[in-house]
């Protein structure tokens, strides 16, 4: 059986537009208008025990919706949603038992106390016994050194330490599932790779069931098996990693800052390339931010190292970066029929 | 249950990490109990005994009223609001706790701190520097009982004001309206006493006296009959049953709102 079931999942919000101005502050004060959001517009997955399940799409996609209708925070509007058999939200207590939960942008440790103050609190309030605290602690300080950051505040430990605390505490009490939403945001690549180690050894420790939600598709890659995309609310592809991976792993976006940039450099940019690679060159051009256009490389067809230096020769160029592919151009080529 | 104790010993621990707080406290409440010593002084200048309190228990009463007053200050409106704005209470709803039983558990803490750091060294004070006399008497012995009450009481009224933050973005208003109403209505300033007769009749029966005006007599008039008392408990558990049943009902569809319309 799955651990996790859901079925036509859907979920609205009713949204109130606000009117403009001190006038219209006073009128939405007595009625109302609102619109509704389709925010999870019907999807349907099984996650098996054991697996970690890369949950990925654009901002307001629908993941932390559907991460919060998983955990039981939230109510579906209709739909079928089982963890381990039960509605998350109907029998929340008993469920919050076999979940752990880190919310990236959150922490669920005391902020005033030392850190390890936190973890003897939700030992108790998971009745976790000591014998099995004691092992657990000592096999996240073996992982993570963490003994060091026992008496120190969280209030005062770095985002990285933070994080790895957390990640840590929502381990504690040896849930089944554990949702990581935005685990790595923030931190620096050194602290990325620790945090992913973490995640790989918890997960191979008590086959715990990982779904995970990120902006940053290394994580993506360095962890998960399987993939859900999902934007406005739908899923556009659930299944082997594999073949996304060639689709992003492939391209890479050049970023440039052209000098006396007009609106016609960026046609005068695209017919060049055109001319130099022909058609099916697999590259876009997009003006993303004043002055600066990106350029997306397919480097299975066109060598990054030749566009750069093509465009090197032929426009005034102030500044270069070099960029992975981001999860908006992903999702793009996604609809784009890059997965057929 | 069991669970719960850490968290009350977290928030006294929270407490302890800010030592200057309770020093403050100490210090502002001790300057307010001597403008009150002076004050009522003054009242009492020509007459003995207004509306049937003497200097000493009005002094008592005033003296202990703010004791009480700062020993019940444990914000929980402010957090609870703070926690449902921030959506810090996401937190709370992924563990396999009770929120409110969490929160009065939280603000124990807080109490137990309040009490340790300037309610007893207030008491103390109290008793050698004002050299006040406490008449011993079957109030005394249940005064602690009435203030446990009294906290319930007051903490459900706060754990109400703060779970409007669902559906209001601001409390400050309210919050403050709250605690002029507690405070006025409830006998903490100024004894029920010295209230016209009319109103009051009326303030009995509010919840608000069963805050400070009951554990306050307690001590001020200990020597009546201990059916008096009793009667006077009966009172105090049943607003704290009752009001606590309220939040939680409150509670039960306030949640509604942020698990259908989103947080």
């Amino acid at each position: 059986m799955s651990l996790i079931h859901i079925d036509g999942l859907t979920k609205h919000f009713k949204i109130l537009n606000r009117r403009e101005g001190l006038r219209g502050a006073f009128r939405d004060l007595f009625s109302g208008d609102y619109r509704t959001v389709e925010a999870v517009a019907g999807i349907s997955f099984d996650i098996e025990p054991g697996e970690i399940v890369g949950y990925i799409g654009p901002n307001g996609a629908g993941k932390s919706t559907t991460i919060k209708m998983m955990t039981g925070i939230l109510k579906p509007t209709s739909g079928v949603i089982q963890v381990n058999g039960l509605a998350p939200y109907d029998n929340r207590i008993r469920q919050a038992q076999i979940m752990g939960v880190v919310f990236g942008q959150r922490t669920q440790l005391w902020w005033d106390l030392p850190v390890i103050e936190s973890f003897k609190i939700l030992k108790e309030i998971y009745k976790v016994d000591q014998k099995m605290f004691d092992r657990h602690m000592d096999m996240f300080n073996e992982l993570v050194g963490l003994k060091a950051l026992y008496p120190q505040q969280v209030r005062t430990l770095s985002l990285g330490q933070r994080m790895l605390c957390d990640i840590t505490a929502s381990f504690l009490h040896n849930p089944q599932v554990v949702f990581l939403d935005e685990p790595t945001i923030g931190l620096d690549i050194s602290v990325k790779a620790k945090i992913r180690t973490v995640i790989k050894e918890l997960n191979q420790e008590h086959n715990t069931t990982i779904i995970l939600t990120t902006h940053d598709l290394g994580d993506v890659e360095a962890l998960c098996h399987r993939i859900i995309i999902i934007d406005k609310g739908r899923i556009l592809y659930d299944g082997d990693i594999k073949r996304v991976n060639a689709l992003f792993g492939a391209y890479r976006t050049l970023k440039l800052q052209i000098d006396k940039f007009t609106d016609s450099t960026l046609h005068e940019l695209n017919l060049k390339l055109t001319d130099c690679y022909g058609a099916k060159h697999g590259i876009t051009i997009a003006e993303t931010e004043e002055f600066w256009t990106d350029v997306t490389i397919d480097q299975a067809r066109t060598p990054l190292s030749d566009v750069l230096s093509f465009v090197m020769n032929n426009f005034p160029v102030i500044d270069v970066r070099i960029l992975e592919i981001s999860m908006e151009n992903v999702v793009q080529r996604v609809y784009e029929g890059a997965l057929g | 249950m069991r669970s719960y104790f850490p968290v009350a010993r977290a928030t006294y621990m929270i407490g302890l990490v800010y030592r200057f707080g309770f020093l403050f406290g100490i210090v502002g409440n001790l300057v307010y109990l001597g403008v009150a010593y002076y004050l009522w002084k003054s009242i009492y200048r020509y007459s003995d005994v207004i509306r049937g309190l003497t200097f000493n228990e009005t002094f008592i009463y005033v003296a202990l009223g703010s004791a009480i007053f700062i020993l019940l200050k444990t914000y929980a409106d402010w957090i609870i609001h703070y926690e449902i704005r921030e959506g810090a209470i996401a937190m709370y709803l992924t563990k396999p706790i009770d929120y409110q039983i969490y929160a009065l558990f939280a603000n124990f803490g807080a109490l137990l701190m309040n009490l340790s750091a300037i309610t007893v060294p207030t008491a103390l004070v109290m008793l050698f520097v004002f050299k006040v006399n406490f008449v011993f008497g079957p109030g005394l012995f249940l005064f602690p009982i009435s203030l446990l009450l009294a906290f319930l009481i007051s903490f459900s009224i706060d754990y109400f004001v703060g779970l409007i933050g669902f559906y209001s973005e601001s409390v400050w208003g309210l919050s403050i309206t709250k605690e002029i109403i507690v405070t006025v209505f409830s006998g903490a300033l100024i004894p029920l006493q010295f209230f016209p007769d009319g109103i009051q009749r009326v303030l009995y029966w509010l919840p608000f006296q069963a805050i400070y005006h009951t554990p306050l007599m307690m001590l001020t008039r200990p020597n009546q009959g201990l059916d008096v008392f009793l009667a006077m408990i009966l009172v105090q558990l049943l607003w704290a049953g009752l009001l606590f049943w309220l939040a939680r009902l409150f509670y039960n569809q306030a949640i509604k709102v942020l698990r259908i319309a989103g947080g």
